[in-house]
């Protein structure tokens, strides 16, 4: 075969490929020349089941709702309030510290959805689009990312179970 | 002409350089074309079809075979009764296609193999505590798959295999790019979906157009589908009053007429129904978004209707001058 007849082959194979790297690319590559890196660690409560959260930031400090159910109207998961847990994320090194109550309510906190630095806490897509293919498509609801600046990375932090909102953003901690 | 007498004259004619190695291979390919036992080379007959029909039972039957028994056997029965079973299949079609006259068998084992394996490899991977449904999992399947068929294509150089190629390697294609990308939120999935459908589109189009002079039924297939994925996609990702996106809505209509203009070039009935079919969901979509505040919307849908019964004759006129003869 000619090469001439081989162009719109070659150009038709190359297509996916070039769209592999370029997704590859759209990714990795700004991780790698990021000017821009985040700043502010946060705090973030697990396993606070009640509705609306039990915990919020008021003036720049964590609240502790209390929440009477002697009718035990709700059910026992609503009702898990023993069970939260507060972190701090640490941005540099991308982990997590559980720390007590007492603790967390001595920090300077910011409850804006942005950071001072511009970052921003967000969940993963909750679902794969239209799959053709078998019908499988996977969440990534759970996962939570640390996006701004045109870039998002994974954040590994503590979720008690796999449960949907378990994972809650409370405030960036003032440095 | 007796054979030896053609032969002469052929010999006649590269003497006196009126004719080209190329022209007398073309032709005698031309030829032999019509008597080609494949699959995708000429129309399907009833047997053939029945060859089909029975591998598509068979697979069924061990689908369901494997869905009622799976909490009864174990791990060796079922990875034999679904991997075994389209590792089984592709042998013997392996086996009929070395038989010129059982060549169509064969295909239709093949058949059943590429539906089959994809089955015993996710019964492989699930036991061998993978998440199935996980695009990772998926692009592993979808790339042994579509090595395996590649591979078996530059071995037994049988179109089936490069249909099979094509379908496993636009699976691996889109799990792949969801597997890197995961739940980014940087990308939202509709959108990501559609570019990527555009770019599979095309990969479809420019495959059917190098595969055009072999293989006119896979290129047709390779046509539909691309042309129908390609445009949806454009069309998709014009979006929809609030979100619609101004760029993909001014080039659409270019796309959609450049599509039924290529249909003449390529001699292609899909480019011109999708076409076709495309602008005039174009052209109601244009008219109820933007049209009918100011207009009103009983003469929009006159002005539509106008436009849809002009691009329905210019569909018809170009179908009869230049596709049909």
């Amino acid at each position: 075969m000619d090469a001439k007849k081989n162009i719109p082959l070659i150009v038709g194979i190359s297509i996916p490929i070039l769209m592999i790297l370029f997704v590859a690319a759209s990714i990795y590559l700004p991780l790698l020349f990021m000017h821009t890196k985040p700043e502010f660690n946060f705090l973030y409560v697990t396993g606070d089941y009640l509705l609306g959260s039990q915990y919020s930031v008021e003036n720049g400090k964590l609240v502790k709702h209390e929440f009477k159910d002697d009718e035990g109207r709700w059910p026992s998961i609503m009702r898990r309030r023993g069970d939260a847990k507060l972190f701090v994320h640490d941005v540099t090194k991308n982990e997590s510290r559980q720390i007590s109550f007492e603790e967390a309510q001595s920090l300077d906190l910011n409850s804006n959805i942005k950071s001072p630095d511009g970052f921003e806490i967000v969940h993963g897509s909750r679902g794969g689009g239209p799959w053709p293919f078998f019908g499988f498509s996977e969440t990534d609801y759970n996962t939570v990312y640390i996006k701004g600046h045109n870039i998002s990375r994974k954040l590994n932090v503590q979720q008690t179970e796999r449960h949907f909102g378990d994972f809650h953003f409370l405030g960036w901690i003032n440095n | 002409m007796e054979k030896e007498e053609l032969l002469q004259q052929i010999r006649s004619f590269a003497t006196q350089k009126l004719i080209t190695k190329e022209e007398i291979s073309l032709a005698y390919d031309e030829g032999s074309e019509h008597s080609k036992a494949w699959s995708f080379g000429r129309k399907l007959g009833i047997a053939q079809i029945l060859y089909y029909v029975g591998g598509a039972i068979v697979f069924l039957g061990i689908s369901i075979f494997v869905w009622q028994t799976w909490g009864t056997h174990g791990i060796v029965t079922k990875i034999l009764a679904t991997l075994g079973s389209g590792v089984a299949a592709y042998i013997v079609g392996v086996l009929f296609s070395r038989d010129e006259k059982l060549q169509t068998v064969g295909s239709a084992f093949y058949f059943v193999s590429a539906l089959v394996m994809p089955i015993g490899l996710y019964v492989v991977f699930d036991n061998a505590g993978f998440d199935a449904g996980s695009y990772g999992t998926q692009s592993l399947i979808s790339g042994i798959l579509f090595a395996t068929y590649l591979v078996s294509y530059l071995v037994f150089r049988k179109d089936v295999f490069t249909l099979f190629s094509i379908i496993f390697g636009t699976w691996f294609f889109f799990s792949f790019t969801d597997f890197i990308v995961g739940g980014r939120p940087h990308f939202s999935d509709l959108k990501f979906f559609e570019y990527r459908a555009l770019a599979a589109g095309l990969t479809y189009i420019l495959l059917g157009y190098s595969l055009a002079q072999d293989k006119k039924a896979l290129a047709g297939f390779l046509y539909s589908f691309g042309i129908l994925g390609f445009l949806g996609a454009a069309f998709a990702l014009g979006g929809w009053l609030p979100d619609r996106n101004v760029f993909w809505e001014l080039v659409f209509p270019g796309l959609a007429f450049g599509a039924i203009l290529s249909s003449i070039y390529l001699k292609s009935r899909s480019f011109l129904v999708f076409g076709s079919l495309y602008l005039m969901g174009y052209i109601l979509k244009i008219t109820h978004e933007y049209f009918t505040s100011g207009l009103g919307w009983p003469f929009a849908l006159v002005l539509a209707g106008l436009m849809l019964i002009v691009v329905g004759y210019i569909s018809f006129y170009l179908n009869k001058k230049y596709i049909s003869s």
